[in-house]
């Protein structure tokens, strides 16, 4: 079920690249639909998955040989947290693919990539194998490359060959922490789970400790943390909305859902010993994240730093979780918050991008201060751009809230200090996202704008769609708190 | 079941959110004062059959509610003050986007019973966060001035930089007793419980207007008189309050408790008074006169009076509602909030009729309702020490002095009605209400409609039939409600209050005789809040925003070019290659080509007659051993036996070494 999640995409983009004669809407919405089945796939596979306390943590498991010499095979499974983030990022597609866009007379390749990309990053979240891991990791620096070079706007090139070196450079560092971590284990094995069981590098001092340097450096940048943020606005700004959508709902979970995955898991002893300051780095990031982003004119660049705020209180989490104090309950709450950020940061951030994308469709221009009074003119703009931007600000009802209210909870229990600071982010986000739409809906409308359309049918059932998601798991967040806490717990023990 | 009593009004407020086409305010009127109707009777009825819910998020965490003494009271009276302000905006607001107003106002309704039934403090952070939302919403209603907007913001901003500290209170909670629940609060010990007190404080000032953050109420007024009203008397500010005196047995464990609240809200009762005397702007006076009456309540909490903090809360709803009701029709009459405009006694004589009962409760006037529960707040005082006592019986005064003040400018008469009196001469208009209040007063624009004086009658009863708790058995009964006993105070004090209260109203005439007085510049001033809120804009409001911007600059101009020093030295090191395969290689290449030039001629040189001297030199060598050879072919055969017995020895001796 799981390997089918990853191929069907992967064959939707090869039918796509090679069926030449079919035209940009008949391509959508064969991406459309292709796109939507390992959604089907995993929300089947979700509701296979066992949460009680004594069901094994990796279920669904699937395994082929393939080069038994060096320990490597393809494995796939699911634990609880991976599940939710597949199924998220799976939705994302679909929303992006849906998305009304110009794909500048290459439809068929346009949608090919996306489809190609969606197939790699779930095979990333699925792999129980540390070489398939990288092997995924890797090619989805290929599709992002091509949609933001090819389908982008403004400098998209030089932003694309920017965003390739620099997570290439980090994926570099992983690949030499992964075999530090391979070369440590006994026998030789490229299984996570096995080396999650043996703790490969328990007790290594220093050698431990470098490896998780290369880890953290190579998920740092993609996450991305202060202060390796930079190649995040330019690839935003320059990037065709839905790709920004999926650079920042989906691309930049596999940083963090790495650092769960591999050092958080297979190297406790290491992390615990750094968990501290990875959660500093983390604190830097939510709170500079947030200044710099209220810094900035252009909403798109605006909501790309919001990232970088949002992927910190990610990283607290988890650094808290993984840390030697603190009370199992605490840090349960706190891996918890992470995985739930992650999928709301995903949903909430992916709407807002496609909102930006919506504003340049039809004005080509993302300057704040080129708009106001969009209210009277754009009822429906506004209101889900509303929700989306109070929800990214941590309004309770919404999905950010409950994740950030466990991060917080969870963090204070073992780093209280930093909870303390790291909550000063939510108020400095409140003021750049209330800002946002003072400027872009209120006030005045000016002459120019008198043009601007309301979202069409599409667009609106594309966003009403992900931030309904939003406001259910912020109403009754239970079902999927129930599998997440079954994965942090697994993880964690207690 | 009591989940009803919150999604109620929320689940309605979606539904006339979306239904687009009820339209006219006749319609809105109906449909708000029902649902608010419909959850007075769910909360009436909840309280009676004592409801409760409970939601399951996760195996740490539950939400639950319940309503506690304290919630109940609260909980009721918010529908119902909320059931005249609702019908109000039907008839009063104006009509762009009048259906949003109904339902933000339903909404906010919602969130703040929520607030109130909440009995954890992820549910109370919730409905915490609703009800500044909602009020982000109404203050900005009216967004096409592009002002209220920024006021909203304001005022959002304030309240959740408050808010913060209901986020670290929860978090200490659950790190020491390992959930969020009110009942196991009791188990929270050590610095965490000074954490979580600070944390409750912190949120509760902030939400109800104390110092430092009494300023932004202020800010709030950009909002429509409705919103002011429900805001001011039983939402939102009233939180606050109610949070400090829900929580009370947990938050008194810590010793500094009592005495802090007891002097922030001292401080707030006082500045607030003198800000509301100063003051001459209708809705300021009254928003200062907000935070002065909860600091009355934060006194009554600190001093261990919860359910006094809850009784004074519940009788300033009352007249607080009225006066900002009152306040608007005034200000939509004369189409300006400022009090010198007004003086409309003889043009809306009914509104300034029923405005006098809120006049009198606001000022303290036996036997109102609002004077029996703040006598009871400096009975309470006293238990809290002599400065506190005192400063309840000045802060009576300056209250007193400020409503009067507000009835008087208000809905006074005008300067040349006075003087037509002291000449005797009372004028018979005839005609119309309408007709004779625009002979009487040129500058009326607007009449109040029947519905906004309903509501106003409505909200003025309620007022004068609180005066019954000055009866023992309803003051006993009201006591039982709130699971508690009243402080009475000593006739001396009693008395001290009275005259406090006399000198005010004194103090109200010798200003209003002297109005250019409040015009000097010192004045104006402390009437804005001390200045704070420039303090605020210059201290926190300013410098963050630049500091945004120079970070903004600094991540471009800074952290961007750190990963260009690597690619700068890559270059670096590429061009050094460049030139070294220039310099060197380039170099060595040229040097081998000369080195096998150079071989090739010592080659010929030297090797070549080597070489060539090889095969010469073997034919020559064989051919003198070919010559030897010859020699000895002598044909001599004694020459030949020899040479083969010599060969036979050789063998011989060769096997024998061998064996």
């Amino acid at each position: 079920m799981l390997s089918a999640a990853v191929f069907l995409p992967l064959a939707g983009a090869l039918l796509l690249a090679a069926w030449r004669s079919l035209g940009a809407g008949a391509a959508r919405a064969v991406a459309t639909l292709v796109a939507a089945a390992p959604l089907a796939l995993l929300i089947a596979a979700w509701l296979a998955f066992d949460s009680t306390p004594d069901a094994p943590p990796f279920q669904l498991v699937e395994e082929a040989p393939w080069i038994p010499t060096l320990g490597v095979a393809w494995r796939l499974g699911a634990d609880g947290i991976a599940l939710p983030v597949a199924a998220m990022s799976a939705l994302l597609f679909v929303a992006a693919v849906a998305w009304p866009t110009d794909t500048m007379g290459r439809a068929r390749q346009y949608y090919a990539w996306f489809l190609f990309l969606e197939g790699v990053t779930l095979g990333v979240f699925l792999a129980l194998d540390l070489l398939l891991f990288y092997v995924f990791f890797d090619l989805s620096l290929v599709g992002m490359y091509f949609l933001i070079g090819r389908w982008g706007h403004g400098d998209s090139r030089r932003a694309a060959l920017k965003f390739f070196i620099y997570t290439l450079a980090g994926s570099l560092a992983m690949l030499l922490a992964i075999l530090g971590l391979y070369l440590a284990t006994e026998p030789l094995t490229f299984d996570m789970r096995a080396m999650i069981e043996s703790q490969p590098l328990a007790g290594t001092g220093l050698h431990g400790s470098l490896v998780l340097l290369g880890f953290v450096a190579g998920f740092a940048i993609k996450t991305p943390l202060f202060p390796f943020h930079t190649w995040l606005p330019p690839a935003h700004v320059d990037a065709p909305a839905p790709a920004s959508a999926i650079l920042a709902g989906v691309l930049l979970k596999l940083g963090t859902f790495g650092l769960i995955r591999i050092p958080f898991s297979m190297m406790r002893d290491v992390f615990a010993t750094w968990a501290f300051a990875l959660g500093a780095l983390a604190v830097v990031s939510i709170l500079y994240g947030a200044l710099v982003a209220l810094g900035q004119g252009n909403m798109k660049r605006r909501i790309a730093y919001t990232s970088v705020n949002h992927m910190g209180y990610t990283v607290l989490g988890i650094a808290a979780a993984g840390a030697a104090v603190g009370s199992a309950d605490a840090r349960v709450l706190a891996l918890t918050g992470a995985t739930l950020e992650m999928i709301a940061h995903g949903l909430i951030t992916g709407s807002l991008f496609l909102i930006t994308g919506a504003f340049w469709q039809r004005a080509e221009e993302y300057d704040l201060d080129a708009y106001g009074g969009l209210a009277r003119s754009t009822p429906r703009l506004a209101l889900l751009a509303t929700v989306a931007a109070f929800a990214s600000l941590g309004l309770p009802a919404l999905a950010g809230f409950v994740a950030e209210f466990h991060i917080f909870a969870g963090t204070f229990g073992v780093y209280p200090w930093l909870a303390a600071f790291g909550l000063v982010g939510i108020v400095i986000t409140a003021a750049l996202f209330l800002d946002m739409l003072q400027r872009l809906f209120f006030g005045a409308l000016p002459e120019r704008r008198a043009e601007f359309g309301d979202l069409s049918v599409r667009e609106t059932t594309v966003l009403a769609l992900l931030l309904l998601l939003v406001v259910v798991i912020g109403v009754y967040p239970r079902w999927l708190l129930t599998i997440v806490d079954a994965g942090a717990r697994a993880l964690i023990g207690g | 079941m009591l989940w009803l009593l919150p999604l109620t009004p929320i689940a309605a407020a979606c539904v006339v959110a979306a239904a687009g086409r009820l339209r006219s305010r006749r319609a809105l009127a109906a449909v708000g004062t029902t649902v608010v109707l419909l959850t007075l009777l769910i909360a009436a009825a909840a309280a009676a059959g004592g409801w409760s819910g409970a939601a399951l998020w996760s195996r740490a965490i539950e939400l639950r509610i319940g309503l506690s003494p304290l919630a109940q009271i609260v909980a009721v009276t918010l529908p119902a003050v909320a059931l005249p302000i609702v019908a109000y905006a039907s008839a009063h607001e104006p009509e762009f986007g009048l259906r949003r107003l109904i339902a933000l106002l339903l909404a906010f309704v919602g969130a703040m019973e929520l607030l109130v039934a909440a009995e954890d403090l992820l549910t109370l952070l919730i409905g915490w966060e609703l009800v500044g939302a909602c009020s982000w919403a109404l203050i900005g209603h009216d967004w096409r001035d592009g002002q209220s907007p920024r006021a909203a913001t304001h005022a959002f901003l304030v309240t959740r930089f408050g808010d913060l500290g209901l986020f670290i209170a929860a978090a200490a909670a659950f790190a020491g007793t390992g959930s969020f629940a009110y009942a196991d609060l009791a188990a929270l010990q050590g610095p965490l419980l000074g954490v979580f007190v600070l944390g409750i404080v912190a949120a509760a000032c902030a939400k109800s207007a104390q110092l430092p953050f009494a300023f932004w109420l202020f800010r709030a007024m950009a909002g429509p008189t409705s919103v002011s009203a429900l805001l001011h008397a039983a939402a939102m500010v009233a939180a606050g309050a109610y949070l400090l005196a829900r929580l009370n047995p947990d938050l008194s464990r810590a010793d500094w408790f009592g005495p802090t609240i007891v002097a922030i809200g001292a401080a707030t009762a006082l500045a607030g008074g003198l800000v509301a005397v100063l003051q001459s702007h209708a809705k300021k006076l009254l928003a200062a006169s907000t935070s002065a009456h909860f600091g009355l309540m934060l006194i009554a909490a600190g001093a261990g009076h919860p359910a006094v903090a809850i009784a004074h809360l519940v009788t300033h709803a009352f007249f607080k509602a009225l006066l900002f009701l009152a306040s608007g029709v005034a200000g939509e009459a004369v189409g300006s909030y400022m009090l010198r405009n007004m003086a409309l006694r003889q043009a809306l004589p009914v509104t300034a009729g029923l405005t006098f009962a809120g006049t009198l409760a606001l000022a303290g006037v036996p036997p109102l309702g609002g004077a029996w529960s703040k006598e009871a707040v400096a009975a309470a005082a006293a238990d809290a020490g002599h400065a506190a006592s005192a400063a309840v019986i000045v802060a009576g005064a300056l209250s007193a002095c400020y409503a009067f003040r507000f009835q008087w400018l208000a809905f006074g008469r005008r300067p040349e009605e006075r003087k037509g009196d002291a000449e005797g001469g009372e004028d018979e208009h005839a005609g119309s209400d309408e007709q004779r209040a625009r002979m009487t007063h040129p500058k009326i624009v607007e009449m109040p409609s029947a519905t906004e004086l309903t509501a106003l009658g409505l909200l003025a009863a309620a007022t004068i039939a609180l005066s019954l708790l000055w009866l023992a058995p309803v003051e006993s009964s009201f006591g039982r409600l709130l699971d508690s006993s009243f402080p009475h105070a000593s006739p001396a004090e009693i008395a001290a209050s009275l005259v406090a209260v006399a000198l005010g109203i004194y103090t109200a005439r010798v200003l209003n005789a002297a109005p250019t007085l409040l015009e000097h510049r010192a004045p104006a001033a402390l009437a804005e809040w001390f200045a704070l809120p420039t303090l605020l804009r210059s201290a926190v409001v300013r410098p963050a925003t630049r500091l945004s911007r120079s970070l903004a600059r600094f991540d471009d101009a800074v952290i961007d070019r750190l990963p260009e020093a690597p690619a700068a030295a890559f270059r670096l090191a590429s061009r050094g290659m460049s030139r070294l395969d220039g310099a060197v290689v380039d170099r060595g290449v040229r040097a081998a080509a000369g080195l096998s030039l150079w071989l090739a001629r010592s080659g010929t040189r030297f090797v070549e007659p080597a070489t060539d001297g090889l095969p010469e030199g073997t034919a020559w060598l064989l051919g003198a051993a070919g010559g030897d050879a010859r020699r000895a072919q002598t044909g001599l055969s004694h020459h030949y036996y020899a040479l083969i017995a010599g060969g036979v020895l050789v063998m011989v001796l060769i096997l024998i070494a061998a064996s």
